[in-house]
């Protein structure tokens, strides 16, 4: 990736989405994350990274309310989304989560066709008026996660016949249809080979001119290729937050360098 | 040098100490106690296949002649003078000629039959001839005769019922030897079946009306039916299907899908699998306090039934699909959510669809349950003697029936061997239904599974 057009990039890219404020994650009697503090930018591809159990992945769930399922968790503090808490008690979750896409770990493709997997979430929220709008919004996405050429001629098909990389980009254009405003990326590669995973962060490059991507990742390599922005986790705490390169080439902190350098996780 | 396999180390004459070659002691011990497990293995299936085929042979053997009966084809003349004694031809009148009268049309025309064939069999009575046929012989004269009153004045050959005992003879229940103790037969009664029979008067074929028939009293075991009993436990199971299911399912969705996990809903669990462990005979006298001399509902009737079985069954129910819905990946949940569906739909679109054949299975198999159930309904009155069928549903489910398990139950109770004979059957009528319900949750399991 050229470093002079993220630069460019980057200018029109300043407007706040997401700002956290001291948000406080509890597991049961466990503080699973501590005091973060982070403002997501437009536009961008922001990264977590650190060693695993340090709450990165928690901390991600936390932007679209996916805790909310889990009855021992407990989240403090304040998520803000262009200007409004998402953990006021007037928000339904479900809305959030129409607006707050997420992908998963593991590509987890509903048991129905290609063609209903990425029209559900259109079709729950209303986004499609006829047939054909339908039509239109599966393409569009399809297309949007890279996958259409591929399905085009099996769109009705089970979802769970594709390949790894397949049903991940399948996962991807289903979030992709909701048209939401953020995508939240929870190791979306960790279960593709190194093929698969080159088309996913290709994909991820494309997906920024249209939300803010938030991706969790256990790679370093893999943040450093498709993200503008890094934040490094360790131990429940964001102990760095700042533009990739800086994170990588210059870090601030001495125990960023050790988890960079490999000493540490 | 002719040969040009390369030669490779030769193994020695006596292999080393860790060779390969050799199995040690340790390696022999293990693969010794794995051929004793699989031994044991074999020997507990072939345990089972063996006891499996003993009772299956044993209750067909037994319960086979059930569906076959021995009639007898005489002619009788219908003779208006006693049918029909006003001459008007009014079914109304002709009812008030009791079966008695055509008990002695049929003797009449068994003797008739004799002495025109010359048979002759020394030293039998008149008592004999007319025990040779049923008593149901006559009662099914009079309902021919009353549905269809052109008959009277004719000669007819309907095929008339014999008695269980000359009908046991010919399916090698009765002996001669046997007969002559019997005070219910003799063995010029068994000549004169033979006699009959070498006529072609006399034949045993198949007996639908074992199916179809209600039950009969204890001294006709040969007009005994099932009709009453199948219908009696089809009602059930159609109240147990339609209140069973959807209660279990929703309550199972319930706790385990929305309810918080707390003590209470500990406690909520703990009770319903403790209830799945309830003697059934204890929902029974529930069902006896709740329904009957509570809600006073009728004694010996199908709703009674079912919802007693619906009780007993819930639990079975509630705890295959709680089973089936837990089984269902967390990442589908996680999915249809991370889409923004509510829980609700994240359940209904997802998660209920891919729990269905294990909902399904489950629930057949309380079904069957249920149907084998029989100690629950002689508490609720349905051991009683019901001879009339109850009408279609929904208001005959107030009606008094018998239900397949208690008329099994019943019948061996009788002292007529006869009705032993009848009880297997009846066995096997009831093994039939559990066959087509298994076999219905194995085609719909792989339906639903075919469907992703």
């Amino acid at each position: 990736m050229n470093v002079m057009a993220n630069l460019e990039r980057k200018l029109a890219q300043d407007d706040i989405k997401i700002s956290a404020r001291e948000v406080q994650v509890f597991y049961g009697e466990k503080h699973a994350i501590k005091d973060v503090n982070v403002d997501i930018l437009d536009k961008t591809v922001t990264a977590f990274i650190g060693p695993s159990g340090c709450g990165k992945s928690t901390f991600l769930r936390c932007i679209n309310r996916m805790n909310d399922t889990i009855d021992a968790a407990r989240v403090e503090g304040k998520i803000v989304l262009d200007g409004e808490d998402i953990y006021d008690k007037r928000v339904d979750p479900v809305q959030l989560r129409a607006k707050v896409g997420m992908v998963f770990q593991k590509p987890n493709p509903f048991p129905k066709s290609i063609y209903d997997n990425v029209s559900y979430g259109p079709r729950i929220h209303g986004l499609a008026r006829s047939r054909s709008e339908l039509d239109e919004i599966v393409e569009k996405s399809l297309r949007g996660a890279a996958l259409w050429n591929e399905v085009k001629d099996r769109l009705h098909e089970a979802g769970t016949g594709l390949s790894g990389g397949q049903q991940q980009r399948l996962c991807i254009a289903r979030a992709v249809a909701t048209q939401p405003e953020v995508l939240l990326m929870d190791e979306p590669c960790s279960a593709l080979d190194p093929i698969a995973t080159s088309q996913v962060e290709e994909l991820i490059d494309q997906l920024r001119q249209d939300f803010s991507v938030v991706i969790v990742t256990h790679s370093m390599q893999q943040a450093a290729r498709v993200s503008q922005k890094t934040a490094f986790f360790h131990l429940g705490n964001l102990v760095e937050y700042g533009a990739t390169d800086d994170i990588f080439t210059n870090p601030q902190d001495p125990r960023t360098e050790s988890y960079i350098s490999g000493r540490i996780g | 040098m002719t040969d040009t396999t390369p030669d490779l180390v030769p193994a020695p004459a006596t292999p080393a100490q860790n060779s390969l070659l050799v199995a040690d002691a340790r390696t022999r011990r293990r693969n010794a106690a794995e051929t004793r497990f699989r031994a044991y293995g074999i020997i507990a299936i072939g345990l089972a296949i063996a006891a499996l085929v003993w009772l299956l042979s044993t209750i067909i053997a037994d319960g086979a002649g059930a569906f076959r009966q021995t009639y007898a084809t005489i002619p009788v003349t219908l003779d208006a003078a006693v049918v029909d004694p006003k001459g008007n031809r009014d079914p109304e009148e002709m009812k008030k000629v009791l079966t008695l009268s055509y008990d002695k049309l049929l003797i009449t025309g068994m003797q008739d039959y004799l002495a025109q064939e010359g048979i002759q069999i020394a030293g039998l009575s008149d008592q004999d001839v007319k025990g040779f046929l049923s008593d149901q012989a006559k009662a099914n004269l009079r309902d021919a005769v009353l549905a269809d009153p052109a008959l009277v004045g004719e000669v007819v050959t309907v095929p008339a019922l014999t008695s269980s005992r000359i009908d046991g003879y010919f399916k090698g229940r009765v002996t001669a030897e046997q007969a002559a103790r019997d005070s219910k037969t003799s063995p010029e009664q068994l000549q004169l079946a033979d006699a009959l029979h070498a006529n072609g008067a006399l034949e045993t074929r198949f007996n639908s009306d074992f199916i179809t028939n209600a039950d009969a009293s204890e001294t006709r075991p040969e007009a005994a039916g099932l009709g009453v009993a199948i219908l009696g436990s089809a009602y059930m199971m159609l109240i147990v299907l339609v209140l069973a299911l959807p209660i279990g399912v929703a309550a199972s969705i319930y706790l385990e899908e929305f309810a918080p996990k707390n003590r209470l809903t500990d406690l909520i669990e703990v009770n319903i699998a403790n209830l799945a462990a309830v003697p059934s005979i204890v929902y029974g006298i529930l069902g006896l306090a709740a329904f009957i001399n509570f809600m006073g509902l009728p004694r010996s009737a199908p709703i009674v039934g079912g919802l007693v079985l619906t009780l007993m069954t819930l639990p079975t129910i509630i705890i295959a699909t709680r089973a089936a819905l837990k089984a269902v990946p967390p990442s589908i949940r996680d999915a249809a959510l991370g889409v923004g569906a509510s829980r609700m739909q994240t359940v209904f679109h997802h998660v209920l669809p891919l729990a269905m054949p294990g909902i399904l299975t489950g629930t057949i198999i309380g079904l069957a349950h249920a149907l084998g159930e029989t100690a629950p309904l002689l508490l609720i009155g349905m051991v009683a003697f019901v001879q009339d069928y109850p009408d279609a549903p929904p208001a005959g489910l107030m009606d008094p029936t018998s239900a397949l398990p208690v008329q099994i139950y019943n019948w061996t109770r009788r002292a007529d061997p006869a009705f032993f004979e009848r009880a297997a059957g009846a066995i096997i009528v009831l093994l039939v239904f559990l066959l087509i319900m298994n076999l219905a949750a194995i085609w719909l399991r792989r339906r639903f599974e075919r469907r992703w």
